[in-house]
């Protein structure tokens, strides 16, 4: 087996002075949801990587913001960092997400954040 | 000398059984028809994603960082600025690929310090041969610095 030659700098050179994830700003394209959308979160296969928490997944909520542009996990996690999508925060009714969730705090709320391609139009 | 390896090796043994997850049913070297869909999907998710698991409560406690934590953690921003991984490589090794007996087994800047020495091995830059000499050297040197 011959030696991988890894890109050592490529990351860092890109990141500094500027940070992570601004250094990827303007570089996502268009997005295709905007403020105050339904969406429903997608259940992509969870094999070996994922920031997208399982208990989020089929549940339905509301984009309160385009947060920024970065690669996603699956691929920053293995240094692939040429295909950056935008990412959303979503709000979601905790009643939504946890089916015994109390009725009493029936406005209790949960807001985090996908990747576009873990989002589709609900 | 070697009568003393041998308590520590089944000792270890004897640890090792301990640190075994708590299984509900017999696991070992299944058949394949045994592992359906869910099972698959439960044994192939990633640790760190523990939202909505079932658990005991435990005591939050306030604690500051000791000296070894603070260097590990330069330690791994270093690694990130001289573009050995980033902080997603990093956290999918720290987090995920340490598997689930040490996330939950390890102190948190102990995952950090054990992927930090995985990395340097995984990307060839140190190979495992030189890290074990280096610790065992280490290691003797801190016995005899104690023994003193």
């Amino acid at each position: 087996m011959s030696k991988i030659q890894h890109d050592r700098t490529h990351h860092a050179k890109m990141a500094t002075g500027i940070g992570d994830p601004q250094c990827f700003k303007g570089k996502a394209g268009k997005a295709k949801f905007k403020e105050g959308d339904r969406v429903r979160i997608k259940d992509l296969p969870d094999i070996f990587y994922s920031r997208t928490m399982t208990y989020t997944r089929g549940a339905v909520g509301t984009v309160t913001k385009l947060v920024y542009e970065s690669p996603a996990a699956e691929d920053e996690a293995w240094d692939n960092t040429d295909k950056p999508e935008w990412f959303y925060s979503v709000v979601f009714r905790q009643k939504e997400l946890w089916p015994e969730y109390p009725d009493l705090y029936a406005k209790d709320t949960l807001e985090t954040e996908f990747p576009e391609r873990y989002l589709e139009s609900a | 000398m070697s009568s003393s390896i041998r308590e520590e090796v089944l000792r270890h043994l004897q640890t090792v059984g301990y640190v075994q997850p708590a299984l509900h049913k017999q696991t070992h070297a299944p058949y394949p028809d045994t592992i359906d869909h869910s099972l698959w999907r439960a044994y192939t998710r990633s640790v760190h994603d523990i939202g909505g698991e079932a658990d005991v409560p435990i005591v939050f406690e306030e604690k500051q960082e000791e000296q070894w934590e603070l260097n590990t953690f330069a330690t791994c921003e270093c690694l990130a600025w001289r573009g050995v991984w980033n902080a997603e490589e990093r956290r999918r090794r720290q987090n995920v690929d340490v598997g689930q007996t040490q996330y939950l087994g390890l102190p948190y800047y102990g995952r950090w310090l054990l992927t930090a020495a995985r990395i340097m091995v995984d990307k060839q830059y140190v190979t495992l041969t030189e890290l074990v000499n280096k610790i065992d050297e280490v290691k003797k040197r801190h016995e005899q610095n104690t023994a003193r």
